[in-house]
């Protein structure tokens, strides 16, 4: 009763197996392993080219192309999830029903096997999880930085090469355009009062979708400060992200207002969340 | 690497990649466009769109341009309400 008696368990085709299924489970995840890394090393190249030659504003070819290589990588981990599930716990659950009792002095050498079996495939798969996130952040940044500080610069120069050539549509006066806009506005005409609709240019519009990002990128020194920082400074974030969005409001000065509602929103995010290690 | 595998590789990466490149953009391609300054007339009396009380009437008509409610938007105000 309980398994209590001195009774040996031997069992050495069992020992077999494990070492068998263990030892598939390590060449699948290696053979699986090599494979996203023959696909991401011989994607980065194509996802710059396509990055390059890509014309549309938002990249969305590239985006296209990222999500492509995405779901790939999406595929090969629930390929593996699929045969933890259904050769690795799923034999282990078979094994342990079979096996004398847990408290028993027969079964606690068998059951401590099995556990070591089951830490050593958890262990390989936690592996092959960092190695899905290496290549993930590898394939997001082959691209590299777009030159955001010189395509504003242009837009800049731009508005200032233009802002004095309009007319008012009504009376034709000449009309200047007090300030860069990003959107549509209305402009009063100085001499008839007629209220003109000054549409900016698609690369104008476009400052505003990329206003952040530009932003981003002239305090990346100080985002990596932060990060740098062990345990992670909330100080050095509050100063990140002060510094960042000034840098946001100095382009769009017009959003400064919205703008700062979203601070004070990322700031209580962060300091609620839990990633302060 | 095999030279088979290589070559598996390389010509998904083709395909993903021309497929990328061919996809139509959800919302269409983007038009280049300059700025360009526009006006409205109004419909009724032909009078250029004039700021009086506001600007979804006609400032001489009286004619609505829009029968919607302004609310404060980054340039446009509640105050451009007729």
């Amino acid at each position: 009763m309980f398994g209590l008696s001195d009774e040996q368990y031997y069992n050495p085709e069992l020992l077999e197996t494990i070492r068998q299924t263990r030892e598939r489970w390590f060449y699948f995840l290696d053979k699986l392993e090599t494979r996203m890394h023959e696909m991401c090393t011989a994607a980065v190249p194509e996802i710059q080219e396509v990055f390059n030659q890509d014309t549309d504003p938002y990249k969305r070819a590239h985006s296209h192309m990222l999500m492509g290589l995405h779901g790939q990588i999406n595929q090969m981990r629930q390929k593996a999830n699929k045969v933890m599930e259904e050769n690795i716990f799923h034999f282990i659950d078979c094994v342990a029903a079979e096996l004398p009792d847990f408290i028993s002095l027969a079964g606690r050498d068998y059951h401590a096997k099995l556990n070591t079996f089951r830490i050593d495939c958890i262990n390989r798969h936690n592996i092959f999880e960092e190695k899905i996130a290496h290549n993930t952040s590898v394939l997001n940044n082959a691209a590299g930085k777009q030159d955001l500080e010189t395509t504003y610069g242009e837009q800049l120069a731009a508005f200032e090469s233009i802002k004095d050539k309009f007319v008012c549509r009504q009376c034709g006066g000449n009309i200047t355009i007090p300030q860069i806009f990003f959107i549509a506005t209305y402009i009063t005409c100085p001499f008839c009062q007629t209220q003109n609709t000054f549409t900016p240019s698609t690369g104008a519009q476009m400052v505003l979708h990329q206003a952040r990002s530009l932003a981003e990128q002239r305090t990346v020194h100080l985002l990596r400060l932060y990060e740098e920082s062990k345990p992670k400074d909330p100080h050095l974030y509050k100063q990140y992200l002060r510094s960042m969005f000034d840098e946001w409001n100095k382009i769009v000065p017009d959003m400064a207002a919205e703008n700062e509602k979203f601070y004070l929103r990322m700031l209580h995010d962060h300091s609620n969340s839990i990633n302060h290690y | 690497m095999g030279d088979n595998e290589e070559k598996r590789t390389l010509t998904y990466l083709q395909r993903l990649k021309q497929k990328a490149i061919n996809q139509e953009h959800y919302g269409g391609q983007i038009k280049q466009e300059e700025a360009k300054m526009e006006v409205r007339d109004c419909p009724e009396c032909g009078a250029g769109r004039a700021f009086r009380q506001g600007l979804t009437a006609c400032a001489y008509c009286g004619f609505k341009f829009m029968n919607s409610r302004l609310t404060d938007g980054v340039h446009i105000k509640k105050e451009n309400n007729s």
